[in-house]
């Protein structure tokens, strides 16, 4: 389904789709993020700080509640998300290509029915790049580009006054026949310019990792090279990093107890972090990740080598927010560059 | 509603005894499912087990799988979790998930010679392999259980090995010699060379603190034991035990799913993480 969207009527668009709960891009205080829509929507947003990637995994979510009293069997009580379906717009196309990775750790071997629950509640309503938004964007040299629709429901492009929008998925056509009445047809001009659009959002020029294909057999001869310690010199373990990334799914389960006597409390998923020294720690001290080096190959091979060698596809899409928000400039793609350059 | 991999089923623990005193005690337990939750297991599997209001550990399953109606495990008291176990009292109900992992290849090794080879802790997770080859001992050839402690304190399933005697091989090593210890003094590593095993048809099974497992694979390349036939289990910390929360793996596997139990034909060629 391919229809044209006149700007002015994307509003309407979004009134029209109330059985979902609409998120858009929106200035929060000093970064952009997804905001609930009440009001004008716009879509001239960079990428937002944050991924999509809290709707189907979020920061926090609680497993299961449990209740004891003294010298009975406790009761667990399971809280399943009662996710509200949620249509987020301006989803750019490298958070959309996180999306089928996530789906892939969460899925493998056995399905994690908190995630699945989340994830079959969300569409992806995409806004191709008409030219990266962001100076570290490089997503075409990972297998992606600013026009893919891996991941989405919806692709709309910018055409200026108007958006094309195209239905990627059954979700994504049923979101557009909510609305059928905001819609026009695009007429064969309209489908020109998207062509030529989409082929010069292609060839705008961006920073590259330079040889992805050969990234996984590089990194692992390179597993021991003083270069991961040199490169990680400065990290201070903050994990912004991965805590941004659209696609780092490392989480933690703790129990947190509000009162003691009878015992009530919950059991709870948190996002955890691989640059953080006690991830790995074993209880008697020893850590297989000893140091920054460590941690820093290991982030960087997951994306770059692991993933690829169980799932045939690099983790990492590009978005460079990695990049960007690194307080001390630490850069995946000279990371990678560097070490896959290294005669191991 | 598809099974909910998080949530645990309940058990009771039905029996306790204390192993080895001191800071770093160890505690052997009887669980006991509840509500119909048990699930069989095979040789080296672990289960994740948890104390509500304190959280979850992964424990090796230390019960032959022929064991029917309770499994047992022994836990050190190390930390958060493991620490709330040594506090139970029988009656008590915990929850408990899995089988998690890998197993042992035991079918393979029929009509061989076996070499248990264990350090402190070490013995809980090749307990199940020890006790399913005696119950079939018929099956086996030679049994060889060498298995040491830093003092004769630390010796865990002390009575237990000792019953084992007449048709097992059982070899107690502590570190420093003891008034009235008639066992080998010394390291692990060195008690298995003192005693000369033969590779020939045999495997080696060895458990413990990673410089001793480090020590006895040497030893026992030494000895003429082949890579193949040397067998090891790796623990690196654990949350979700199901290859999802991302901190376990040695290279590109995770250790939860792939592991716990390698032989050092595959684990030599993985990365040193762990
Ligand atoms: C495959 C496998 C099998 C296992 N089998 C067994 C078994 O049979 N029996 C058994 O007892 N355990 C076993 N374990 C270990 C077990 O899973 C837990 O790691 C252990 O019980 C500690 O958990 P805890 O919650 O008590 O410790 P935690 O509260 O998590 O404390 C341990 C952690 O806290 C930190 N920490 C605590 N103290 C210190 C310190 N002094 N210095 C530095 N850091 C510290 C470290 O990060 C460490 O990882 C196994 C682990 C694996 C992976
Ligand atoms: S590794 Fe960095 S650039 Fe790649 S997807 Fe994650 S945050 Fe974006
Ligand atoms: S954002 Fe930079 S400093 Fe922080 S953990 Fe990542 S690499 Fe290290
Ligand atoms: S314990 Fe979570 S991935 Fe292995």
């Amino acid at each position: 389904m391919e229809k044209i969207l006149d700007k002015k009527r994307l509003g309407d668009w979004v009134d029209a789709l109330a059985d979902y709960e609409v998120l858009a891009p929106a200035w929060e205080e000093d970064a952009w993020g997804y905001q609930p829509v009440n009001g004008p929507i716009r879509l001239d947003h960079p990428n937002t700080k944050q991924s999509p990637k809290r709707l189907a995994f979020p920061q926090r979510e609680v497993f299961f509640t449990f209740e004891q009293i003294k010298g009975e069997a406790p009761r667990l009580t399971q809280t399943l998300p009662e996710a509200p379906r949620h249509a987020v717009f301006g989803v750019r196309p490298c958070d959309g290509r996180g999306v089928p990775r996530m789906d892939q750790v969460f899925n493998d071997y056995v399905e994690d029915v908190y995630y699945n629950t989340r994830r079959k509640n969300v569409a992806y309503v995409g806004l191709a790049c008409n030219k990266p938004p962001n100076a570290n964007c490089f997503c075409l040299s990972v297998g992606g580009s600013p026009v893919s629709t891996d991941g989405l429901d919806v692709q709309m492009t910018d055409l200026g006054d108007r958006y094309f929008v195209k239905a990627v998925t059954e979700t994504g056509k049923a979101l557009m026949t909510a609305a059928a009445g905001v819609f026009a047809e695009p007429s064969a001009a309209d489908k020109k310019q998207l062509k030529d659009m989409h082929a010069a959002a292609v060839a705008y020029p961006q920073r590259a990792v330079n040889d992805p294909d050969g990234a996984p057999a590089k990194l692992k001869a390179n597993f021991k090279s003083p270069l991961w310690d040199e490169l990680a010199r400065a990290c201070i373990g903050c994990g912004i990093c991965t805590f941004l990334c659209p696609t780092c799914h490392c989480f933690d389960i703790n129990d947190e107890v509000q009162s003691k006597a009878p015992l009530k409390g919950q059991r709870v998923r948190t996002w955890d972090n691989c640059q953080f020294p006690d991830f790995t720690m074993h209880s008697s001290g020893h850590n297989p990740r000893e140091g920054t080096g460590a941690r820093l190959r290991q982030r960087v091979s997951h994306k770059f080598q692991y993933f690829h060698e169980n799932f045939g596809m690099h983790q990492c899409t590009g978005c460079g927010r990695c990049i960007t928000e690194c307080p001390v400039g630490i850069d995946i793609i000279h990371v990678v560059n560097k070490v896959a350059a290294n005669a191991a | 509603m598809p099974h909910n991999i998080y949530l645990p089923n309940l058990a009771r623990v039905i029996y306790t005894k204390d192993e080895v005193p001191g800071e770093r005690a160890i505690r052997t337990f009887h669980l006991e499912p509840m509500n119909g939750g048990w699930f069989d297991h095979q040789c080296g599997q672990c289960a994740m087990l948890s104390v509500f209001g304190r959280g979850e550990a992964l424990i090796s399953i230390a019960s032959s799988p022929l064991v029917k109606g309770y499994k047992q495990f022994s836990i050190m008291r190390v930390g958060r979790v493991s620490s709330a176990f040594h506090d139970l009292a029988m009656g008590d109900v915990v929850g408990i998930r899995g089988p998690y992992g890998n197993s042992f290849p035991i079918d393979d090794w029929r009509g061989k010679n076996l070499y248990f080879i264990g350090g402190g802790c070490g013995l809980a997770p090749i307990w199940p392999l020890i006790t399913t080859a005696v119950a079939q001992r018929a099956d086996f050839k030679n049994i060889t259980v060498f298995y040491g402690g830093r003092t004769s304190r630390d010796i865990m399933y002390r009575a237990e090995l000792e019953k084992l005697r007449g048709s097992v091989d059982v070899h107690l090593s502590i570190d420093k010699a003891e008034e009235g210890w008639d066992g080998y003094c010394g390291f692990v590593p060195a008690a298995v060379m003192d005693k000369d095993p033969n590779p020939n048809n045999a495997i080696a099974i060895t458990c413990g603190p990673p410089i001793m497992i480090k020590f006895v694979i040497q030893n026992l390349n030494k000895l003429g034991f082949k890579d193949e036939h040397i067998y090891t289990t790796i623990e690196n910390k654990m949350k979700c035990g199901l290859g999802k929360c991302g901190r376990c793996n040695v290279g590109k596997d995770y250790v939860c799913v792939k592991g716990p139990v390698y032989s050092w034909a595959e684990l030599k060629y993985l990365p040193e993480e762990y």
